[in-house]
């Protein structure tokens, strides 16, 4: 079932409701100058005119009730609507994971998530409307026809004339709204340079003078917009005069019939109001605009959707250290293979290091390595386990990934390291990564808020290792330790390799780390080049050409 | 909402505001008559037996349409002199509270986005209301003329629904502000936070959290519907003010109908009376209720947000003093980012002599760059003294001294205007040795020389760093601190460099990024965190362990290859 159809489904019980409202309030909306216009005549006779009176409040009530429900229900049904979509959407990205996501970039599925699925709810109540919206225009001019058949026709003749003029000016603006826009980007460019040296800035004590560069260009945004008012002014005034057309039209019309004695007073007054009426045609494009855009943002959510997610297995780990076996596994990106049929055993407990020049597959194997994605062929197992046999709890506890960048994700900094952590567990894997010093100096400490909480390179990197600290079997790192000091780097690789009785994968650009691993694995070009010790490689001219 | 509406209406300056007025004049005439005309048309034409004179009736509707379009032309021409000067002022506000807070450290990410878009819905609810509020007010009146001039007595039976629909409506705003205020905040929450956990999503698959990320999202996400479902509520209020202040009117002049014509009111002046209502004050209340409840409420809202973001921190001048000497003294200087922080400068004393060169080192996030922002007065310490040439470092005067940070500027002009940035009357044979001196010779050949323009983005981080450092060499001022400027150089380039800058004279303090060039100081300050130990390279060899284990990694290696920030 497509999302749009899914997402109208969605709004169940609210539909009959708003469908209901619509049309007991449009049927209200045609009676209502009929019942008005018996009420001028009968009131101008001096006949009994209560009836009609009463007749016309009641029409009214109802068309006030569906006014009031079209404007709550509408919104709550939209809001709930709205609420199942993104959560259904975040959920979903999360379980396709990183890399069958990745065609979409973090901007476009926030866009997604905030706007594509909000205009993708309104298709129940969008598709209510357009119906709702059709009958009030289409029934006035009916009703306009069986008052006097020439009321029609001057109605849509008036309607032509004001389309047909109105038509003309929509041209001009495009060029001055793109003109005025053009100005606003040179100050936001400039703008956005003098933010990114603001220290500079700051230093040198030239606010001023930024300014005034920042600005030099608003006397052109001013022109350009005083403009974009004079070519509204045109329009607008043309719109003022064409915009009684068809009442006038109508009126002089209804004005001959009832002085040739064919219609009533009230008559007339009823066909006033049907004209006014039927000019709401105009606003049906814009109903169905609102459709074509929800139809256009349950596309775009439904793409999403379409996502294959991953699934995991039922098992558990056995009694094991963390041997890590890759059999015959090859990964591409379309037709290229990022690894290609690569066999390796990494024996429990060890520390591997993984190098080769970029391109060469390193950061594919940890991925496989820690099921951040499948291989296309063959299979990763871990002490004899198949990865995709594993059940999620048993598959994260087991193995962690730290990587070059990373992204620390929680409301605050504890919660990013562990948010189902004791604090005391927090600490000790911060101390173990020397955060705990930085942590310390920030303004809440483990509770400042992420956002509060501007961090360099290094310090980040520390905290993503804190945060794959207590894998139990595997720990993953990805360059994770590229941005450290030297000395920082070394005390790390020192507690790293002091902390035994699970394996570590390290991709590494450094000499000193590999020669720190009791094994490297050289990759090069997607596949095993060779495995040995540091000491055992090094003599090869290759080898070293890897470290620069 | 107080202050928006002082802002705002500071804003409408009196002349283009009179104006404005003016042309609103002949904008109301067609509300103003179409029920006179009716009521006419239909008593002395119509139904008179004479339909030429209806129609001629029905004619005086176009042709006051046609002066109305005239006043409506007006009124969009006036609109610009009152709306661009209020959009400037605003880009002027979101400008400078940008800049500011930027300088005083409080960096601030969401200015672009003030700049292109809360300015623009600003500029156009502005705008919206303005034509609104006054096409309503100048409606209203034309009825109520109208209205005085067929019957009296209908005036006087509509006003009454129609004033208490108006006040009513008026009452519900600053509550519907409230609301419209915590709808628009929910939604950014929602969109930082959906941004957040999905740029993470890699890492949080990692660290199987995915319950746990995907809870973060929904509870913004439930409390963005909560304030949805809040909305919907006030626009449901404002439906029934509608409905006082638009059908009242209509049923009780039914309502009084029979007695109205028993009065000896004609049915012609009905039918005006009811076109008035219908045609006249039904739409014009419509439109103020929804464009003041609407695009009213964004404005005071998005304003009042634009506002608050860009007001300029309270003490952002740079000082004017000028030191007595090219020294930097610290005395017991304490600093932390918070009264919960751990201080990242902890009772630090310190003297850097005139002329001196000085390194400083030591692991990342140790605070080395607070250090120099200290003792270029950018920040004040929360205990202790910071002087330069013996005033306080924060009231020395900027051309006293040069920072420059490891992220360079460069902005979108000329080479010269960027190399002269700090040094605007610097001749060209000035800027031709520092170019020289510093080795970006073949850098500003590559761009083609001096009036070249330069695009940032098109530089390399390197040759970002060389500029800033040209023009740092080419300042007057005596006392330059490089933190970490010379990061994105390769080795020999930071050693020309560095090289340049003592010879250059004045006192320079040098953030390390490499050990080779903080063996280049006259001395070398160690930060490990809870002490700076200052000595030269014999005195901490013997002193300091964290020195120690830097050089033990260098007699090991080369020392440009050893990282020490």
């Amino acid at each position: 079932m497509s999302t749009f159809r899914a997402t109208a489904r969605r709004a169940g019980s609210w539909l009959p409701l708003l469908g209901l409202s619509a049309l007991a309030g449009t049927l209200s909306l045609l009676a209502l100058p009929v019942v008005l216009g018996n009420t001028v005549d009968a009131i101008v006779s001096n006949a009994d005119s209560l009836r009609w009176l009463a007749l016309a409040a009641a029409l009214i009530g109802v068309g006030v009730a569906a006014d009031l429900i079209d404007a709550y229900a509408g919104a709550a049904c939209v809001a709930g609507t709205t609420a199942w979509l993104r959560d259904r959407l975040v959920g979903h990205v999360l379980a396709v994971g990183p890399h069958g996501g990745r065609r979409l970039d973090t901007g476009d599925l926030v866009s997604r998530v905030s706007g594509n699925a909000a205009e993708a709810a309104q298709a129940g109540p969008s598709v209510v409307a357009v119906v709702a919206a059709v009958l009030p225009p289409v029934g006035s001019l009916v009703l306009l026809a069986l008052i006097d058949l020439w009321l029609a026709v001057a109605f849509l003749a008036g309607l032509v004339l004001v389309a047909v003029i109105l038509r003309v000016f929509t041209r001009q603006t495009a060029e001055v709204v793109s003109a005025y826009l053009r100005a606003q980007g040179r100050i936001a460019g400039r703008l956005s340079e003098s933010l990114a040296g603001v220290r500079t800035i700051a230093a040198a004590g030239t606010v001023e003078l930024e300014e005034r560069r920042v600005l030099e260009h608003l006397p052109e945004l001013h022109r350009q917009g005083v403009r974009s008012w004079r070519v509204l002014s045109r329009s607008s005034a043309q719109a003022a005069v064409v915009g009684p057309l068809v009442l006038v039209a109508v009126l002089a019309t209804g004005g001959v019939a009832l002085s040739a004695g064919r219609i009533s007073p009230g008559e007339l007054f009823a066909a006033s109001q049907y004209a006014v009426i039927g000019a709401g045609l105009g606003g049906l494009t814009g109903m169905f605009g609102r459709l074509a855009r929800s139809k256009a943002g349950a596309a775009r959510v439904g793409e999403v959707l379409d996502l294959d997610p991953v699934r995991h297995g039922g098992r558990t780990l056995p009694e094991g250290t963390g041997r890590l076996e890759f059999r015959g596994v090859t990964v591409r990106a379309g037709d290229v293979p990022l690894l290609d049929g690569v066999d390796l055993v990494v024996p429990g407990g060890s520390t591997v290091a993984v190098v080769g020049p970029s391109g060469a597959g390193k950061s594919v194997l940890t991925a496989v390595a820690a099921r951040l994605c499948d291989p296309d062929e063959g299979t990763v197992l871990l002490d004899g386990v198949p990865l995709d046999e594993l059940c999620h709890e048993a598959l994260r506890t087991a193995v962690g990934c730290a990587f070059d960048r990373p992204v620390l994700v929680g409301a605050t900094v504890a919660d990013a390291i562990g948010s189902r952590w004791s604090p005391e567990q927090v600490e000790a894997a911060a101390r173990a990564t020397y955060s705990h010093d930085f942590v310390s100096r920030l303004p809440h400490r483990y509770a400042t808020p992420l956002t509060d909480a501007p961090m360099s390179g290094g310090e980040l990197q520390r905290l993503g290792l804190a945060r794959a600290w207590r894998a139990e079997r595997l720990l993953v790192l990805d360059d994770a330790t590229s941005s450290l000091d030297t000395v920082t780097e070394m005390r790390i690789g020192q507690t790293l390799i002091g902390d035994g009785g699970r394996t570590r994968l390290v991709v590494t650009h450094r000499a000193s780390t590999a020669a720190r691993a009791d094994l490297v694995v050289w990759l090069a070009g997607g596949r095993v080049r060779a495995v040995g010790t540091h000491e055992q490689l090094r003599d090869e001219p290759d080898y070293r050409e890897v470290f620069g | 909402m107080r202050r928006e509406l002082r802002v705002a209406a500071r804003s409408l300056r009196r002349r283009p505001l009179l104006a404005l007025v003016a042309a609103s004049v002949p904008e109301a005439l067609p509300a103003a008559v179409s029920g006179l005309v009716v009521a006419r048309a239909v008593d002395q034409g119509f139904l008179a037996g004479a339909p030429g004179t209806g129609l001629a009736w029905l004619g005086v509707l176009l042709v006051t349409a046609a002066v109305g379009a005239v006043g409506t032309r007006a009124v969009f021409h006036r609109l610009g002199d009152l709306t661009e000067p209020f959009r400037d002022d605003l880009v002027r506000r979101v400008v400078g509270g940008a800049l500011r807070n930027g300088v005083a450290g409080r960096a601030d990410q969401g200015a672009l986005a003030r700049l292109t878009r809360q300015v623009e819905i600003v500029r156009d609810t502005y705008a919206g209301l303005l034509v609104a509020v006054r096409g309503f007010v100048v409606t209203a009146i034309g009825v109520l003329v109208g209205l005085l001039s067929i019957a009296p007595s209908v005036a006087l039976l509509i006003l009454p629904p129609f004033l208490l629909g108006l006040v009513a409506f008026l009452a519900t705003l600053g509550f519907a502000a409230n609301r419209q205020r915590a709808s628009v905040l929910a939604d950014e929450r929602l969109a930082d936070v959906a941004q957040a956990v999905l740029r993470g999503t890699r890492d949080v698959v990692a660290t199987g959290r995915e319950r746990h990320a995907s809870g973060m999202v929904a509870e913004a996400v439930a409390e963005q519907a909560a304030a949805e479902r809040a909305l919907a509520g006030v626009a449901a209020l404002r439906t029934a003010c509608f409905v006082i202040g638009g059908w009242g009117p209509l049923l009780v002049l039914l309502f009084a109908g029979p007695w109205l014509a028993g009065q000896g009111l004609t049915a012609g002046a009905i039918l005006g009376g009811l076109t008035y209502v219908l045609f006249g004050l039904q739409p014009a209340l419509q439109n103020f209720v929804g464009v003041v409840g609407g695009s009213g409420l964004r404005f005071v809202v998005t304003l009042g947000r634009l506002l608050d973001a860009s007001a300029p921190p309270p003490d952002t001048r740079a000082g004017h003093g000028v030191p007595a000497g090219h020294d930097v003294e610290l005395r017991g200087v304490t600093f932390a980012y918070g009264p919960h922080a751990e201080p990242v400068v902890h009772d630090l004393s310190l003297t850097v002599s005139p002329g001196e060169h000085l390194a400083v080192v030591g692991p990342s996030g140790i605070g080395k760059s607070t250090l120099a922002a200290l003792m270029c007065g950018l920040v004040r310490p929360d205990e202790g003294t910071v002087r330069h040439g013996g005033l306080p470092a924060d009231a020395v005067s900027p051309a006293a001294r040069v920072l420059i940070p490891q992220e360079a500027y460069v902005f979108a002009g000329t080479c010269w205007a960027n190399l002269t940035y700090l040094s605007p009357d610097a001749t060209t044979g000035q800027v031709d040795d520092a170019v020289e001196a510093l080795g970006a010779t073949a850098l500003l050949t590559r761009l083609g020389g001096y009036s070249a323009n330069v695009r940032p983005a098109e530089l390399s981080a390197g040759e970002r760093q060389l500029f800033a450092l040209v023009r740092a060499y080419l300042a007057a001022a005596p006392l330059v601190v490089l933190d970490e400027a010379t990061c994105h150089l390769d080795p020999i380039a930071e050693r020309t460099v560095e090289e340049a800058f003592a010879r250059r004279g004045g006192t320079l303090v040098v953030i390390a990024h490499r050990v080779s060039s903080a063996l280049r100081a006259d001395r070398i300050l160690v930060l490990d965190g809870t002490e700076g130990t200052v000595g030269d390279h014999t005195t901490l060899v013997a002193s300091s362990a964290l020195y120690r284990d830097l050089v033990g990694h260098w007699v090991a290696g080369r020392p440009q290859d050893i990282v020490v920030s």
